[in-house]
Parts: structure tokens; C-alpha cells; sequence
């Protein structure tokens, strides 16, 4: 009948094997932080803006090679270029070819007396047949200057200036065949390249952190008082993926070690060193396995937050050794099924409790909690179905353990007299105060483990370009595209306003590039009217008999703009259609002072189908409610925990829960006195405090005054706490707090799960 | 996404980049920190059956910018500097003015136009590919290609004459247009009046 069980479980390990070869070939890890973000289930139009504004900058990089002046900055880029253009399967220089602006061109020409900016439309309206005629004369006469049309197609020069609005987008300038902005005391060249390979495969190995960092020492030794700043959202996915696989080495390979030389300690033989290793190896295969087939791809996150599961998969393997030390080989069949009540109400709550971290919608913690509740099980079932097979040799009681097993006897247990309450008093006050000062804080930075290095060139960078913040934006929907562009320009002239109290330096929309048809044709009676005029007063003055150029008939319309080249500025932003709505995204630059937000948020208000997002807030205020959702269901779980535990122990059931309960609230109390915040990280600490702790008071309850029982969760105990502290190294400062919270809660519960113990002689039963 | 903004950045700036000099005319030219003297433009103009003609004084001081002052057939006035571009009609029905703060290609611009009228072979070789060919004693002609892909769409090709001084500057536009400029009574002196001072430092 075991061995039975023992050969169905070969076989799925065999196909675990064979799937993991598959897996780590074809490389299918996620890097991507926002692929952990929940999708916003009331809104899934901002969703998709999200993430077609990340898809759209995927694979840029974008460079500033600044120097104190002009010349040596030029010499500073030139060698920056060549470093970076040296291996083109890497990065590719993001050309500036000549032909897409003709192309841009040639689209909007028809259209030329229909694009004015509202400098020109409040000029045009407001200007007498004097002033019209004057200046289209003074441009006429003067020497060459920038024009993009014969003189009829455009008598008062006003495409250059549209076209120049468009350019005020970047502050980057061309001088000398290169783009120039001067900002901090630098004159800077701008340059763009296009990384040839995907930002999340792996296996990249930081080879463009490689290069950008030999381009950057080549700078700075070539030019002095040269600076490279850079970013790219390749540059954070490689540095994501180095991150997790430096830490999944440290913290799964430091735990693992920890556990074997533990055992090591106790046993002092290799069989349960091999076999909690088996264990361990075939639970973490089984985890990636499933979590590869249910969810496609495994984040590098879920497998950093998976190598602590080493921490808690062992126990199993502990409480079988430390039940079999001493006993003979062929009594390991009984032994086994003695112990698997107690195993399985230990495996019930933490994977109970694992579980409950997908109840959360983030695809990121189903991951991990998936991962880790079929890692616990895969660990599990190697023990109940192949150790007894496996482990065929005597296993004698080492001096190590025989102490440690003794040690319980002498271990305080909580007795009503004066000293103990008044400890307990003591305690109480601790928490209570701690609990007084608790904090929370909900800040979706706790998810970014950036380096610093790589946020602060960002930043520098966003502020010298201008670039547009793709955190916050206005989201414009409407019936049909007219509709949106309509409500984008009432949208814009409310930005404008806030443009000129320099709140912001400026926006981006597609009606920019693409005014509603409404104004394409009232902008083009006003240049009709206004350029009638002005070539009148021309060919008065000079005697000849020039006309005005003939333009297109129609509109520029979005279908035509969208199957242009031309439209690439602003393609990211026409989100198009989604339902029965249609909708677009205007984007904003200069958005650099926190305070400033709810003045945009205002600035939405009153406007129909104008949504003002804020990404930044709404993944904090997501964290918000998670955290309140996470909270009620540790109480709703203490609870049911509690009658699961009434069922087997009856009245000593609290034997079993209190120690958890208030190693729990000394975490919070300690976080409290120490000024830690509270956060959704370390309330998903405190739901596996709930399933692990309860394991320790079950196993001492099931075995009442057993040394091995005491063993096997002092064992049990120190390795979670080895495991979990080290997660608490981890740069993702969610993974720090949730290691430091099961680090806290663990060392609590370990050390009053012993006080709370039976008395001697008594039984549960 | 932001290729055609940086392409539209490049048009309007108008610059371009370095090419190989032509360096005996240097030698034949005069170093001049200021030059003033008298114009005549000749401007064909497609929709135009006639040249436009105008005519006028012009003031270049370096560092500073240019003064245009166009005296037939109406009078206005252009003044470049590297903070702006403004321009005025004598009756003051007309005006515009053009921040280089907002527009930084005009400080571009006017290092064209510097270098044009002062016959600045170096700055000019930056964002033209030179030509040019000694004529007799004292006289020089050079032939300006623009290298630069912003350039190529505002002129074809400029053709510089001159000794000591220039002496005719021939625009051709990419769009077909012409203008001759003619220069005459150019001098070295006397330096700006107050009022062209206060012109060239807006």
C-alpha cells in the first residue's frame, strides 16, 4: 500500500524533472514589476493606458553626455556613441531619419491653414487688414528664413510656428548635427538607442548595464568633467533581474545551508541530510513547475520570496528524524503513520494560510502563494511517501540532541503565580504602547527595489528633457473620436491656465497633431479670411496679382493621421476604442511637486468624460485597501484556526493559538515602538505567522512531553527564523518587511510556544 | 515616439553639421567685430512675376547681433540678437517678435546670418560643406552646401562673393526662391548709436 503511494509519487516527480529541464531552457522568468501589479478591475481602460505608455518606451534608452562646454560635450557624445554602438545585435542608435519628417510633412500639408496654435487663432481673430497685410509684407521682404511652403501657401508664415509649438514638446535642440540642451551648469548632447533585445528576456546577464557602464568610465576618462546620465527601462529590468538572482543565491542557497548543517548538528549522519535535502530540492521543483504551467511565466520575485520556503518546507523532514532517532529501522512505518495527523493539520494551516495571500488580486501574490502552498505539499508528501522507503540504517540519538530534548523539561512554563503575571502585565503594557504608536504606510515605492543610482539618473534626466511623467495623466473618453478631441482641447485650455501659473511646464495630447474636425474647419475660415487679407495688402503694395494656394477639401482625420508614419508622437496616446468608448491620454510635463497633484485632480472636475489618473496613488491606495482586507481575514482566520483547533484539543486548544496570537501583537508592538510602519508586506508576514506558529503549538500538543517533538520544532523554528532573516536582506523593501515581520513573529512564538505547554502528565485527551 | 519631435526640433533650429574649410579665403578677409554699410536685396519669389526689390542700411556687431533696417519700398526694421528675433514696421501697424528662451534654434540662426555677413569662413564650415575659388588679387567666391538635413530644407545652396569684405551674398531656397543681396559703403565705423545699442541688447 505505501510503496504504492511511494511509485505514483516517483512518477510525478519524474514529470516535474522533465518539465523543469523545459523550463530553465526556455527561460520563461518575468522581470517586469508592473506584471506583479492587480489589474484595476473597475476601471480597465486605465489599465490598458498603463500599459501601452510602458510598452511604448520598453526597449529605449535614452542618454545625456553633458560637459562644462559645447565642444568637449560633443567630444564627450562621440565617444559615448561609439562604446554603445560597438555590438549592434545589443543597441541600436534610434536614427533620426530625415525621410519621416518629410513623410510628417507631406500628411499635414493640405491641411496647413487648419493648424494654428491658439497663439495664432487669438492673433488671427484679433488682428486689423493693416497689421495682416504688414507683416505678411515684412516676411515677404525679409531674408531667407525658415519656410516650409511657397509663399502662397502660406502669406503670414504661420507654419513654422505651428510646427515649432510641436518641437517645444522637448527641450532638446539641434545644433551642429546633434541635439543640444544646456541645464545644471552642463551643456548637454542628447542621444537615443534601441535595445535589440527583449527588456524582460532573460538571460541579457546586465549586458547593456555592461556597455552603458564602459560608455560611461570611457566618458568620464576621455572628457574631463564630463557626466552621463542615463535611463531606460532596460537598465531596471536587467538590474531587477540581477537583484533577484543575487538574492535568490543568498537567501536560498544561506537558508539551505543552514538547514543541512542544522541537521548535520543533530544527527551527525548523512542519510537525513540527502533525504531533507530531496525534500526540499523536489518541493521548490514542484513550486516553479506549477506555478509555470498555471500562470505561463514565473516571476523572479515569486522565486525569491519562494527560496525562504526552504524555512518552513524542512519541518516535515525534521519530525520524522527527530521521532526516529533512537528507534529501531523497522519500526519507521509505524512511526511515520503516528506522526501524520499532527503533519497534516501542520500542512492544512499553512497552506491555508499561504493560500490566503492569493485572495489578495494581485497576480504577483497568487504567484507566490501558489508557489508556496504546492511547495509545502510537494516537500510533504516526499517525506509521508519516501522516507520510510529511504531511510533504511539505524539512526542513534546524538549527544547534541539528547540535550536539546532534555532542555524542554527545563523550559518555564506558565504557572499562575505572582511573577508570571505580573511578566504577563508587563508584556501587555509593551504591547499595548507599542501598538498606540503603530503606523501604516501604504507607498508603492515598498515595491520598487531600483538602485538608487539608476532612479536618481532618471530623475535627472526627466528634469533636463522635460520629459512627461507617465505616472499621472488625464484619461479623455467619449463617444467617437471627435468627441474625445473636443473634450481634450476644453481640457487643455483649463491646463493652460495652469501652464501659466508655471505649475506645469506643459502637456502632450493627440489633438495637438490632430485638432476635432470642428476646429480643423474654423481654424481654417479664420486663416481664410485673415490670408485674403494679407495677400491683398501684398499685392497692393507691390503691384502684382499673387494669389492664395488652394488647400484640401476635407479634414485630417485620425484614420488618416494613424496610417501615417507621421502619427508615431502621439501613436502611444490614441488609445482608440475600448467597449463602446474611445479614448486618449494627455500626458504632462514639468509635473514635479507633489503638491501639485490635486490641483490636476481639479483640474479633471466638471469635465465630462476627462478622468485624471494618478498610478502612483492608486496603486498606494490599492495597497491601502489590501492591507485593510489582509487585516480582517487574519482575525476571521485567528478564529476559525481557533475551532479547528477546539475540534482535536478541546479545552487546551488555547494552548496552541495564544502563543501565536501574541507573538503576533509583539510584532506589531515592537514595529510600533520602533517606528516601523505597518504595510501590506508585513500583514502578509503576519498570515503566515497564523499558519506556521500554530504548527509548533499543534506538534507540542499532539506530543505532550516528547524531547524529539521539542526537537524537531526547536529545529523546525530556527531554520524558518535563518530563512526568513535573510529574506529581510532582500533590496525590495516589501520582501525586507515582510522578512523582518516573520523574522520578529517567529523568534515570539518560538519562545512562549514552550510556556503555554502541557503540564507534566496531563494528556490532551 | 519621439523621433518626428526631435526631426521637427532639427527644422526649426535650422543648424547643421562640420565640413572641410576652404581656408585661403581667410586670409583675404578682414576680422571684423562690427560692419555697417548699405544693401540692396533683389528677391525672386515664386507667385511673384517681378524681383521683389529692397533696399537699406544694416548694422552687424559680434557678439551682439544684426540691425536690418529696409528703407524702400516701406520702411521696417529686423533686428536678430541672440536673445530674439524682432521685427517692426515703420508705421507700427505690424510687429513680431520671436524669444530665443522659447525658440533657442534662432540663436542658431543668427550665428548663420553672422557669418554670412561677416564672411565667417570657420563658423560657416560647421553647417556647410565649402567651395570656393581665389579670383584675382584680392577677391574670393565661395559656394555653401548645407550638410545638415534641417538646412537642406531651407536653402539649396548660398553663394558668398567678396575681397576684404563680402560683397554679394545669393541665396537660393530649397523652395525655389532667390534673394541677391548686395553690399555697398561698408565700413568698420562708427560704432552703434545709443538707440542701435539699445536695439541689440533686447
Amino acid at each position: 500500500m505505501r510503496s504504492k503511494w511511494a511509485i505514483l509519487w516517483l512518477l510525478v516527480v519524474l514529470a516535474v524533472g522533465a518539465h523543469q529541464v523545459w523550463f530553465w531552457l526556455s527561460a520563461r522568468l518575468d522581470t517586469d514589476v508592473l506584471a506583479l501589479l492587480p489589474e484595476d478591475e473597475q476601471a480597465p481602460e486605465v489599465g490598458a493606458a498603463t500599459r501601452k505608455l510602458a510598452d511604448g518606451a520598453s526597449r529605449e534608452l535614452v542618454l545625456l553626455v553633458g560637459a562644462p562646454d559645447w565642444e568637449s560635450a560633443q567630444r564627450a557624445a562621440e565617444v559615448a556613441r561609439e562604446e554603445l554602438s560597438r555590438d549592434p545585435s545589443l543597441l541600436k542608435p534610434s536614427a533620426l531619419d530625415a525621410s519621416s519628417l518629410d513623410v510628417a510633412l507631406e500628411l499635414y500639408r493640405p491641411y496647413r491653414d487648419r493648424l494654428l496654435t491658439p497663439a495664432q487663432r487669438e492673433w488671427l481673430t484679433r488682428a486689423t487688414a493693416d497689421e495682416l497685410g504688414g507683416t505678411a509684407l515684412m516676411k515677404l521682404y525679409q531674408p531667407a528664413g525658415p519656410r516650409l511652403t511657397d509663399w502662397e501657401a502660406d502669406p503670414l508664415g504661420l507654419w513654422p510656428d505651428w510646427w515649432a509649438a510641436r518641437a517645444a514638446e522637448s527641450t532638446a535642440r539641434p545644433r551642429d548635427g546633434r541635439l543640444w540642451l544646456s541645464g545644471e551648469g552642463r551643456e548637454w548632447v542628447l542621444l537615443a538607442f534601441h535595445s535589440q533585445v527583449s527588456a524582460f528576456a532573460l538571460g541579457a546577464d546586465g549586458r547593456i548595464t555592461g556597455v552603458v557602464e564602459r560608455a560611461r568610465a570611457a566618458v568620464t576618462a576621455a572628457v574631463p568633467g564630463s557626466r552621463m546620465v542615463v535611463a531606460g527601462v532596460p537598465l531596471y529590468a536587467e538590474a531587477a533581474a540581477s537583484q533577484a538572482s543575487d538574492e535568490m543565491s543568498t537567501i536560498g542557497i544561506g537558508s539551505m545551508a543552514a538547514v543541512l548543517l542544522l541537521v548535520w548538528l543533530t544527527f551527525r549522519s548523512v542519510r537525513p541530510i540527502l533525504l531533507v535535502g530531496v525534500s526540499l530540492v523536489i518541493g521548490c521543483a514542484v513550486a516553479i513547475s506549477v506555478t509555470a504551467l498555471v500562470f505561463d511565466r514565473v516571476h523572479l520575485l515569486t522565486l525569491v520570496f519562494g527560496s525562504s520556503l526552504v524555512g518552513v518546507a524542512e519541518d516535515y523532514g525534521f519530525h520524522y528524524f527527530a521521532a526516529r532517532q533512537g528507534k529501531p529501522p523497522s519500526e519507521r512505518g509505524a512511526l511515520m503513520r503516528g506522526l501524520l495527523p499532527g503533519m497534516v493539520m501542520a500542512l492544512l494551516t499553512s497552506v491555508v494560510a499561504y493560500l490566503a495571500l492569493g485572495v489578495a488580486p494581485f497576480p504577483g501574490l497568487r504567484q507566490m502563494a501558489l508557489f508556496s502552498a504546492t511547495g509545502l505539499v510537494g516537500a510533504f508528501l516526499t517525506v509521508a511517501c519516501w522516507f520510510p522507503h529511504l531511510d533504511t540504517g539505524a539512526l542513534p540519538v546524538t549527544p547534541f540532541a539528547q540535550r536539546f530534548a532534555t532542555s524542554l523539561a527545563r523550559w518555564p512554563r506558565f504557572t499562575s503565580t505572582r511573577a508570571w503575571w505580573t511578566g504577563t502585565a508587563v508584556l501587555a503594557l509593551f504591547i499595548l504602547g507599542g501598538l498606540w504608536r503603530l503606523k501604516t504606510r501604504d507607498d508603492v515605492r515598498q515595491l520598487q527595489g531600483a538602485p538608487a543610482h539608476l532612479i536618481a539618473d532618471q530623475r535627472e534626466l526627466g528634469r533636463l528633457l522635460g520629459l512627461p511623467s507617465p505616472a499621472q495623466f488625464f484619461l479623455v473618453g467619449g463617444q467617437d473620436d471627435e468627441q474625445v478631441l473636443e473634450r481634450e482641447a476644453k481640457l487643455k485650455e483649463r491646463l493652460d491656465m495652469l501652464v501659466a501659473d508655471r505649475m506645469l511646464t506643459g502637456y502632450r495630447a493627440v489633438s495637438d497633431w490632430l485638432p476635432s474636425a470642428e476646429q480643423q474647419r474654423a481654424d481654417a475660415r479664420l486663416s481664410a479670411r485673415a490670408e485674403a487679407q494679407a495677400v491683398a495688402a501684398v499685392a497692393q503694395a507691390t503691384g502684382e496679382a499673387p494669389t492664395r494656394a488652394s488647400f484640401a477639401d476635407g479634414v485630417l482625420t485620425p484614420e488618416q493621421l494613424l496610417a501615417s508614419p507621421a502619427s508615431a508622437a502621439i501613436r502611444q496616446q490614441w488609445l482608440g476604442t475600448m467597449g463602446d468608448q474611445h479614448f486618449s491620454i494627455v500626458m504632462l510635463r514639468g509635473l514635479n511637486a507633489p503638491s501639485l497633484l490635486p490641483h490636476l485632480a481639479e483640474a479633471a472636475q466638471g469635465l465630462e468624460g476627462v478622468r485624471w489618473v494618478d498610478k502612483t496613488q492608486e496603486i498606494s491606495g490599492l495597497l491601502q485597501r489590501y492591507r485593510q482586507l489582509m487585516g480582517g481575514l487574519i482575525v476571521l482566520g485567528y478564529v476559525a484556526v481557533l475551532l479547528l483547533l477546539v475540534t482535536r484539543f478541546r479545552r487546551q486548544a488555547w494552548r496552541a493559538w495564544l502563543p501565536t496570537v501574541v507573538g503576533t501583537l509583539f510584532t506589531l508592538a515592537v514595529f510600533g515602538w520602533v517606528g516601523e510602519p505597518l504595510q501590506l508586506f508585513s500583514v502578509l508576514g503576519l498570515m503566515l505567522l497564523l499558519g506556521m506558529g500554530v504548527d509548533y503549538g499543534i506538534f507540542m500538543l499532539e506530543h505532550p512531553g516528547e524531547g524529539s517533538a521539542w526537537l524537531a520544532v526547536a529545529l523546525a523554528g530556527v531554520s524558518t527564523l535563518l530563512s526568513f532573516g535573510l529574506l529581510g536582506l532582500s533590496a525590495t523593501p516589501a520582501l525586507r518587511s515582510f522578512g523582518l515581520t516573520m523574522l520578529l513573529g517567529e523568534v515570539a512564538i518560538w519562545l512562549l510556544t514552550p510556556c503555554c505547554r502541557l503540564p507534566p502528565g496531563k494528556d490532551v485527551s | 515616439m519621439r523621433r518626428v519631435l526631435l526631426l521637427v526640433t532639427m527644422l526649426v533650429g535650422m543648424t547643421a553639421s562640420a565640413q572641410d574649410v576652404v581656408t585661403q579665403v581667410r586670409a583675404r578677409l578682414a576680422d571684423v567685430p562690427l560692419l555697417r554699410g548699405g544693401f540692396e536685396q533683389k528677391k525672386t519669389v515664386s507667385g511673384f512675376k517681378k524681383p521683389l526689390v529692397s533696399r537699406g542700411v544694416f548694422l552687424l556687431a559680434r557678439e551682439q547681433g544684426v540691425l536690418w533696417d529696409t528703407q524702400t519700398p516701406f520702411a521696417s526694421t529686423l533686428t536678430l540678437t541672440r536673445k530674439s528675433l524682432s521685427a517692426q514696421q515703420g508705421s507700427g501697424a505690424a510687429a513680431y517678435h520671436l524669444d530665443a528662451s522659447k525658440e533657442p534654434g534662432l540663436a542658431a540662426v543668427n550665428e548663420v546670418m553672422f557669418a554670412l555677413l561677416s564672411g565667417d569662413v570657420a563658423a560657416l564650415s560647421k553647417r556647410f560643406r565649402v567651395e570656393g575659388s581665389l579670383e584675382g588679387a584680392e577677391g574670393w567666391k565661395l559656394t555653401l552646401t548645407p550638410t545638415d538635413a534641417g538646412l537642406v530644407r531651407v536653402f539649396r545652396v548660398i553663394h558668398l562673393e567678396g575681397d576684404k569684405y563680402v560683397r554679394q551674398v545669393r541665396l537660393e531656397e530649397a523652395r525655389g526662391d532667390v534673394s541677391v543681396i548686395q553690399f555697398d559703403k561698408l565700413a568698420q565705423t562708427p560704432s552703434p548709436t545709443e538707440t542701435e545699442a539699445q536695439r541689440l541688447a533686447k
